[in-house]
């Protein structure tokens, strides 16, 4: 820390240029709430896992994970179904973001819908659509006893892949998805000009331009599944993974050591995902347009893709469908008489509600205190800045879990006793996001001369006018994307926030899970409904504003 | 920018303070669905509202030891026996003697009214008959029967890292078997284990639902599916089940004690024990019946002797089975 920022300091001495007292001021907070929120949660892990704190330095721990098979169990498995999961969805993400930027029909944009879908549900929504399905009486594993007399069961190693895979595609599909939409029809236009068939130039022009975007995918999609903790608690059937053990070792046997020795097993590959993408994996996006159409399709390539996409937006929907069924049956597949019974739940509405004001204030601290880092960051010489993104942009790629045994390891004690207030619910959730604000507004000022800013100084503005009538409007595209990433992340999440619920102070995902646990499988499905329901709307209502005041998200 | 600050700032301040004198916050280990019953009781008796917090029985005790001295709650309803032996002897209780409370017998509250045992539920099997038809399995009867190799893969067992259901299961079979032969027991056990779930109800569900022929869980649970329409029956296994109290306590310098004693005291009324006795197979009270209509068999479950040995055992279950 001491290094780095004295380093930091020369350098901004060498350039001589003034930061105002304000902004200086404003680095210095940012700075602060970083470390606090963000850094000091994840060492506090590193260091508790060596027992420090606990009655000095030791590796006992590291010992007794590599000595327990369980442990070790739990590794291989989270591993072994993040890569499965991560191939497995690149393989369905490509054809399937090539099917939707080069075919123009209405279905096309409904898929585009659908492929997005799971953005807005809770994780662990597909594990219950799973069990209601699959489960060892489930609607289809039924129909198939009576057909071939074998019996199926979803539980298990198999069934966290499977929801992984359903949960995780949005994120490899959006980024595949941009960035072949953005290639310049033009090069693939010549690669079929010189004689090369439709299938050679997806493999020789088309994927390899889109190389870096899957590549980052699929990096994502590994880390995130690697870090899943709800699958593998509702659909695990009790098979070993890090995410969920360190939660259970937390929970259910108060062993903060070794719950942290899994954490560490779980940022380590982030740490590495993290620095090989911000330092190693630099952007050459060739040829990208702004204008043009992409090529169509060849009609056999293209069946080969719609039959893929159709397969996997049919897949998605029938596991929002069976949900919502089971929200308005009795018991789906054994007394399918209509209720609305399950969504009398009293305490549940309490949870969405808070699931809402915390969500809402996350974001809107997310995006405007991430904005304002990204303004900084791209126009003022303020301390420590390269040191403040890095922890930003960090702080996403930081499992869950690791975040949750950490803020309980630092705000369940003296000093501070936060846990369990809608303080640390919005803390922890704002700046887990802080850096898509932040990125969003490095992005957005880059696109902006600064001769406007300039122009406004010489007209005589303050910097902070300058900044409150120029910059600041211009920067609302930039906020609204923090902002609604936030808020629809922040209304689903579970792994992190599950530690620091108290009564009174419980949220909408975690009770479904707890739900889910109690297997009152028809109120969990009602629960979500009215989950996914509230998002969608508040997506809606943001982009009406978004349409009104003419910016873009 | 100032105004959201504001905004902000004034929000966390009114959440920090909200509630204000009649509102008791609260652990319990009961299920969601009946608690949310109790608490409409309350709230409808008293002025007192209540904030709930709902985790399997290990997940509650694992919290409270940890934030102990400053427990996040007033105080708990629904927990184990044992582990109210254990907090009361490690200090984390608050005396009360509650008037409603008097007409209950005395092997059922703390002398010191540290803490009070509202009802009473045992263990028990969810059996799933459609299943064992179609499978050709016999109706199991004892706990011994469970053991047969025609049940493999077709139990679900709570795990006691979590589940107190399945802490009484494994400190009563010690109690009936002895602790050797008990431990021989769940490794043979261990063989026809399907899953092990994470709370204690959800045995029963799942048996309900048909996904596992036999469940290993508590009464309540399966007389609750029951009523649901489900296919499941109760078996008390030959050799006689554990049964355990469940208690009400108030931590020691709850911050809402005048709340929270209201709220022993609304248990301990007719009202509250009638309403309890909708949900559970036995209450506390003389004179009010639960759900139940035949006479289980229970053993003499020594619940000082669960708390004495609990650490213990526990850490045994995850040397071998974790």
């Amino acid at each position: 820390m001491n290094e780095v920022s004295t380093e930091q300091t020369s350098v901004f001495y060498k350039r001589k240029t003034k930061v105002e007292k304000g902004y200086l001021a404003a680095a210095w907070g940012i700075a602060v709430l970083l470390f606090v929120f963000i850094l000091a949660p994840v060492l506090a892990v590193f260091v508790q896992s060596f027992g420090i704190g606990n009655g000095g330095f030791t590796l006992e721990n590291y010992k007794r994970f590599f000595s327990n098979s369980s442990y070790f169990q739990a590794l291989f498995n989270s591993m072994a179904a993040g890569v499965i999961s991560t191939l497995v969805i690149l393989m369905i993400a490509i054809p399937f973001a090539l099917y939707v930027t080069r075919s123009k029909t209405m279905l096309s944009t409904v898929y585009r819908g659908i492929g997005l879908l799971p953005l807005v549900a809770p994780p662990f929504i597909f594990s219950l659509a799973l069990i209601i399905l699959f489960g060892r009486r489930g609607v289809v594993s039924q129909w198939i006893a009576d057909f071939t007399g074998l019996e199926v069961s979803i539980y298990g190693f198999w069934g966290v892949v499977i929801a992984q895979i359903l949960g995780y595609f949005p994120v490899a599909y959006m980024m595949i998805e941009s960035s072949m939409r953005n290639m310049n029809p033009s090069l693939e236009q010549a690669s079929q000009d010189l004689g090369a068939g439709q299938g050679r130039t997806i493999r020789k022009v088309t994927l390899p331009l889109a190389g870096t975007a899957i590549l980052k995918a699929g990096l994502i999609v590994f880390v995130m599944a690697l870090a899943d903790f709800s699958n593998p608690l509702v659909i695990g059937g009790g098979e070993n993974f890090l995410a969920s053990d360190a939660f259970l070792l937390v929970t259910g046997q108060q062993n903060l050591e070794m719950a942290a020795v899994l954490g560490v097993f779980l940022i380590l590959p982030s740490l590495a995902v993290f620095l090989f993408q911000t330092y190693l994996l630099k952007d050459h996006e060739v040829a990208t347009t702004t204008g043009g159409e992409n090529n169509p399709l060849h009609p056999k390539v293209k069946a080969t893709m719609f039959g893929i996409s159709t397969l996997m937006a049919f897949f998605i929907i029938v596991m929002f469908v069976m949900v919502v069924l089971s929200a308005f049956v009795q018991i789906i597949g054994i007394n399918n008489e209509f209720t609305l019974e399950h969504f009398s739940d009293t305490s549940g509405w309490d949870f969405l509600r808070n699931s809402v004001i915390v969500s809402f204030f996350a974001a809107l601290l997310a995006a405007g205190l991430g904005i304002l880092q990204g303004y900084m960051t791209a126009r003022k010489n303020i301390p420590m800045k390269k040191l403040m993104e890095f922890t930003a942009l960090f702080g996403l790629a930081i499992p869950g879990t690791v975040m949750g045994i950490g803020y309980v390891l630092i705000f369940n004690g003296p000093p501070f006793f936060l846990t369990g207030t809608i303080f640390l619910l919005v803390m922890n959730m704002a700046f887990r996001k802080i850096g898509v604000g932040l990125e969003s507004g490095i992005s957005q000022m880059q696109q902006l001369d600064v001769s406007l800013e300039e122009a406004s100084a010489d007209l005589g503005s303050g910097p902070y006018q300058t900044f409150r009538r120029v910059v600041a409007p211009l920067l609302t595209p930039a906020f609204m994307a923090g902002f609604v990433y936030t808020f629809m992340t922040a209304m689903v999440s579970v792994s992190s926030v599950i530690f620091l619920i108290a009564p009174g102070m419980n949220l909408a995902a975690p009770y479904i899970l707890n739900l889910a646990d109690q297997a009152a499988v028809g109120r969990a499905s009602a629960m979500s409904f009215i989950l996914i329901v509230i998002v969608l709307a508040c997506m809606g209502i943001l982009k009406v504003i978004e349409k009104r005041s003419g910016s873009n998200v | 920018m100032k105004k959201w600050i504001v905004a902000v700032g004034s929000l966390f301040v009114l959440s920090a303070c909200g509630g204000g004198d009649d509102t008791v916050t609260m652990y319990t280990h009961n299920d969601e669905e009946e608690m949310q019953e109790f608490v409409a009781g309350v709230e409808e008796e008293t002025d007192v509202n209540v904030d709930l917090l709902r985790m399997s029985s290990e997940e509650a005790w694992s919290r409270i030891d940890s934030e102990y001295p400053d427990v996040n709650a007033d105080m708990m309803w629904g927990m184990l026996h044992s582990f109210a032996l254990v907090a009361e002897e490690e200090g984390m209780l608050e005396s009360y003697e509650s008037e409603t409370w008097e007409d209950v017998p005395d092997e059922f509250k703390d002398p010191d009214g540290q803490w009070y045992g509202w009802s009473y539920w045992f263990n028990a099997l969810a059996i799933n008959e459609e299943i064992l038809e179609e499978e050709g399995l016999d109706k199991p009867e004892s706990w011994e029967d469970l053991l047969d190799p025609q049940y493999e893969g077709e139990i679900v067992l709570p795990d006691p890292g979590t589940s107190g259901t399945a802490f009484l299961f494994v400190s009563s079979l010690m109690q009936i078997m002895g602790e050797e032969e008990a431990w021989d027991y769940l490794e043979e056990l261990d063989e026809n284990v399907g899953q092990y779930s994470q709370s204690g109800s959800q045995p029963a569900q799942l048996a309900a639902q048909g996904e596992y022929a036999i469940g290993i869980t508590w009464d309540q649970a399966i007389f609750d599916r029951m009523d649901e329409g489900y296919p499941v029956d109760i078996v008390i296994p030959e050799e006689g089940v554990g049964y355990d109290l469940d208690v009400a306590w108030i931590f020691k310098d709850a911050e809402n004690q005048e709340a929270a004693k209201k709220v022993i005291d609304y248990i301990g009324t007719d009202e509250g024990m009638e309403l309890a006795a909708e949900s559970r197979s036995m209450v506390t009270k003389p004179g009010v019946e639960g759900t139940i209509d035949f006479e289980p068999n229970l053993i003499d479950y020594d619940a000082v002797w669960a708390a004495e040995n609990r650490e213990r055992i526990m850490q045994e279950w995850q040397k071998k089975f974790d």
